[in-house]
């Protein structure tokens, strides 16, 4: 695989290996990014495999194809997968790729650490999916079956694959922080005179957001899968009432990771966001400062909400109705934020390339999620909807329409910086119109799923969710087969295409966009002053 | 309450005949879908309520969904109304500003902002705190209790003050679930041995678990409440309305949390009463297993059906089991080892150990609590003289009964 | 705490925020570890 990179003339004395060796020792935040891209692409048709095989399965009531042992592992590594190894490093691929070139920095800060933090992933994405083949070999029974929440007892009981996740996961978690303490420090002292906190792009700001919450919340993660690990396996009793603890314990400990953890998807792609829309309307961005806030408290607020994921454990009076009102809160922020992406299209001059639409699906349907997520908080009502089909929706529509389409965005608009050509925009606009309807018609069935009581993780439903089950599956497999045309055209846009200009977009502005397609082997050789 | 879906009004030509072909076509799938909403009921929302919590929720999820869909429609009317008239290629030249300007502006950015604060904190806050309370009151005026405990994959229901104590299993036959018969009615949502609850009195229920977390979800009754090992929850319901309610565990715990319903019947109390009355007998009857000596046929055909019940789902038909997470019993050292030690105790890790104790961290329960010295004998006589197992021993009720 | 508003970074500026960025870059690193064992020693 090669990405063109231009050589200046004259050149330092560093020597550049080539082939694999390249790629194993680079400290060039490019290919760093692009290593990011190309891994989290390929496990992101790994997770979309496995839950085709989930939906298949749910095709219709019975077990046509699998045991319900098999389902629970397919599930559990599906999510661990998506989140972990597919959105975690798209968003830190592009913060790799951008960040340096939009603070005028010549690479990141601390680019040896920016290789090790890569090369962790796909040692733990291998832990995370071999106890499958091992299980086919007849060692063990398969990979972690808890679902990717790991709620003791149940985590206790579990077999090897537990264990496996539990080391996969401590190893994801020290790639991520790696590259958050890289970013945090890059944007603190490698900006361009001139540049001022103030000045500072906004995808960055949401970076830097992310990257404070990922160093703040997973050493609690990483603290609570290492109680469960002791528990199984070393005598202690930090979630088994019989020995003096609670299980309730690791959901507060989980979680309280677990809820910024959304927001560390999301933030990369909000602060994406007003980028392709100030180009695409050629509009400067509206409300920089109101965003910058917005990012901010909503990083702050996502720290105290975490309950909310387990409304019906029997949490006290108090701490419900607490967890209630600061769940909504974040309601605000998040709307400060439509209305500035909406403002910034307002009395634009609009054109329609497929990063622009990508960005329009997903401010509409990432407002699905947003208000559903609003009616979750109702303590009440979530008596109904915890646990059903309901939530899945909901986070679907967080995650995939947000994080996902919000990658897919982002993709669509750098990947001519990124290679110096052109993408297909008729292959751009067939993935998204496909992409955008096979959604819907997979994710709205399972709102009405969830009111009508299905709860999730089961592999076998009774007869009244057929209907809307068979009509979700067909979706699926509609909207995992169009991310093919998306492969395809990133394929051919890395081959070749139409060459790319240094502003590769009529209205984009930016020091990234002052630079060529690609840009050169240092990025910023002589260093720009910002005004 | 039944959703419209909107048709994509798409832009057609002005000729008559092709708008009314149009108009014609969509009435006729709008009312399509609405009658079919209508002969489904509850299809797009929640099934109907017959508790007074349940009801509340059900009102406050309808209003939130109005409030939401209003907010939704008028937010995406405004942006698309955007995308139409603010193109580059109808020529509309790109404005400047990045903030507001003037008090105008600053009241267009404001107001919206005030009103979600009133949505989420008066208008959906307030009811939601009241009905918070509501929820968790489970002593005020409580009428019985009702014990539920969670199991890997089954509920024990008990009646707390008599000595009705029962076990509810799945009993949708497993040739159904493999596709080999055709599915019943109530398919996967059907038990052997139901809760019957009386109607118009006010149920305290207690919940807890054996092993790991399961939870208790009934959606007409609009509870929903984890059922947690080593500690007791509480919720409550108030059945108006007798009928048959079905729910399932809604935790996942393991490799059966599709296959353990909750099946409730409410019924008047003065039929309620009776069948309580007919249980305690029951209940007495079987604690009367203990008083006298079984035989070998009688201990294996109690042992055989108690067997299918509570053991097959793990160590399978003829013992095989499924190692290594659950071990085959045909030919196992533990089942074919001593039954007792000399001194007539139980051997640690013997079979009678792991029958009445379970293994801790495993899926392997305690027995003791849910089956009765009738079951515990039968079925530990059962599978040592089973699946190929030829101890020739047996052992007696009232010999569990005294190991207790 | 820039340089000059009006010049890019000379080698000299480049050589001290790297370093910098290493001392922060640990300050950092050792929060989180920090974070991570006082955790554990947590009791209910």
């Amino acid at each position: 695989m090669s990405i063109a990179t231009t050589h200046p003339a004259e050149h330092h004395a560093d020597h550049h290996p080539s082939g694999m060796l390249r790629w194993l020792t680079t400290t060039n935040h490019k290919d760093i990014g692009t290593m990011y891209l190309t891994f989290s692409l390929i496990m992101f048709f790994v997770g979309g495999a496995m839950i085709l095989a989930v939906r298949a399965e749910l095709w219709q009531p019975g077990l046509q194809l699998m045991q319900p042992e098999f389902f629970n592992q397919l599930i559990g590594v599906h999510a661990l997968v998506m989140i972990f190894a597919a959105l975690m490093p798209a968003a830190t691929g592009f913060a790799n790729w951008m960040i340096p070139l939009m603070i005028g920095a010549p690479d990141m800060a601390l680019p040896r650490l920016n290789n090790w933090g890569f090369w962790i992933l796909p040692p733990a994405a291998i832990l995370l999916t071999l106890p499958f083949t091992l299980a086919l070999m007849g060692i063990g029974d398969g990979a972690i079956a808890t679902g990717w929440t790991f709620y003791a007892p149940l985590s206790v009981q579990g077999g090897m694959g537990v264990d496996f996740a539990i080391l996969s996961v401590h190893m994801l978690g020290i790639s991520s922080i790696m590259g958050s303490i890289n970013i945090i420090v890059t944007i603190f002292n490698m900006r361009a005179p001139g540049m001022t906190m103030m000045k500072l792009p906004l995808f960055a700001w949401g970076w830097l957001i992310t990257a404070f919450l990922l160093i703040a919340t997973l050493p609690v993660l990483a603290g609570a899968v290492t109680m469960l690990l002791t528990d199984r396996h070393f005598g202690t009793h930090f979630f088994d009432a019989a020995g003096g603890g609670d299980p309730i314990l690791f959901q507060h400990l989980f979680w309280f990771f677990g809820h910024p953890e959304v927001y560390i998807l999301l933030l990369p792609v909000w602060g994406l966001m007003p980028h392709v829309l100030s180009t695409f309307t050629r509009k400067p961005t509206y409300g920089y400062k109101a965003q910058v806030y917005s990012f901010i408290a909503i990083g702050l607020l996502s720290v105290v909400v975490w309950a909310h994921h387990f409304f019906t454990v029997g949490l006290p009076v108090p701490a419900l109705i607490y967890f209630m009102f600061s769940t909504m809160l974040i309601s605000l922020p998040l709307a400060v934020l439509f209305f500035c992406w909406i403002a910034t299209m307002w009395k634009g001059a609009m054109t329609f390339e497929t990063p622009m639409l990508f960005a329009v699906g997903f401010i509409v349907l990432f407002g699905i999620a947003g208000l559903t997520g609003l009616i979750l908080a109702d303590v009440a009502a979530d008596a109904q909807y915890h646990h059903s089909y309901f939530v899945v929706a909901h986070f679907h529509y967080a995650l995939f329409a947000g994080g996902i389409m919000g990658v897919m965005t982002g993709v669509y608009y750098w990947l001519p910086k990124w290679t110096g050509h052109m993408y297909s925009e008729k292959l751009g606009k067939w993935h998204f119109w496909l992409t955008v309807v096979s959604f819907n018609l997979t994710f709205i069935p399972q709102f009405f799923l969830g009111l009508a009581g299905m709860p999730r993780r089961i592999p076998d439903y009774a007869l009244q969710f057929a209907e809307f089950n068979a009509i979700s599956t067909v979706g699926a497999f509609i909207l995992g087969i169009s991310q093919l045309l998306f492969a395809w055209n990133i394929w051919l846009c890395v081959r070749g295409g139409p060459k790319a200009e240094g502003r590769v977009w009529e209205g984009a502005e930016g020091l990234e966009w002052e630079l060529s397609s690609p840009p050169p082997h240092h990025s910023w050789e002589t260093q720009p002053v910002v005004k | 309450m039944s959703h419209c879906v909107c048709q994509g009004g798409k832009h057609m030509n002005t000729s008559a005949t092709r708008r009314s072909l149009w108009l014609a076509r969509f009435c006729a799938s709008a009312g399509l879908l609405l009658s079919g909403a209508a002969h489904a009921e509850y299809k797009f929302n929640f099934p109907e309520p017959v508790t007074p919590i349940a009801r509340e929720t059900l009102h406050i999820h309808n209003e939130f969904m109005l409030v939401i869909t209003i907010l939704f429609v008028v937010v995406f009317a405004i942006m698309i109304y955007s995308m139409v008239k603010h193109r580059k290629s109808v020529g509309h030249q790109p404005a400047k500003f990045t903030g507001p300007t003037g008090t105008v502006q600053w009241f267009w950015a404001l107001v919206p902002f005030a009103i979600l604060l009133f949505i989420d904190f008066i208008l959906m806050g307030i009811p939601a705190v009241q009905a918070i309370i509501e929820m968790e009151d489970t002593k005020t005026r409580a009428d019985m209790v009702l014990k539920v405990t969670g199991m890997q994959w089954k509920w024990q229901y008990e009646y707390p003050g008599t000595d009705v104590k029962f076990i509810s299993t799945m009993s949708t036959p497993r040739e159904q679930i493999s596709n080999a018969e055709a599915k019943g009615e109530h398919y996967l949502l059907e038990v052997d041995n139901a809760v019957v609850l009386p109607v118009g009195k006010k149920v305290r229920i207690l919940l807890t678990s054996t092993d790991v977390i399961h939870t208790w979800w009934v959606p007409q009754f609009g509870v929903k409440r984890d059922a947690i090992p080593g500690f007791l929850r509480e919720t409550w319901v108030k059945v108006e309305k007798p009928g048959t309610y079905r729910g399932q565990c809604a935790e996942l715990c393991g490799k059966d949390h599709g296959f353990m319903p909750v099946v409730v019947h409410a019924v008047p109390e003065p039929e309620y009463l009776a069948w309580l009355e007919q249980k305690k007998a029951e209940a007495k009857a079987a604690a009367g297993g203990a008083d006298r000596t079984w035989s070998r046929d009688e201990l294996m055909a109690a042992g055989k059906e108690a067997y299918a019940k509570q053991c097959v789902a793990c160590h399978q038909p003829e013992g095989q089991g499924m190692p290594p997470a659950f071990p085959a019993l045909a030919g196992s050292k533990m089942v074919t080892g001593p039954l007792l030690g000399k001194d007539g105790k139980i051997i640690k890790d013997s079979h009678v150990d792991r029958v009445l104790n379970g293994k801790a961290g495993t899926a392997m329960q305690a027995f003791r609590n849910s089956m009765s010295d009738v079951e515990l004998a039968a079925v530990i006589t059962y599978e040592r003289n089973s699946f190929g197992n030829k101890t020739g021993d047996m052992i007696q009720p009232a010999q569990i009964k005294a190991l207790r | 705490m820039a340089p000059a508003v009006s010049e890019p970074f000379s080698g000299d500026d480049l050589a001290r925020r790297r370093a910098a960025s290493r001392r922060l870059g640990w300050a950092i690193g050792i929060a989180v570890l920090a974070l991570y064992i006082i955790g554990l020693f947590f009791k209910r």
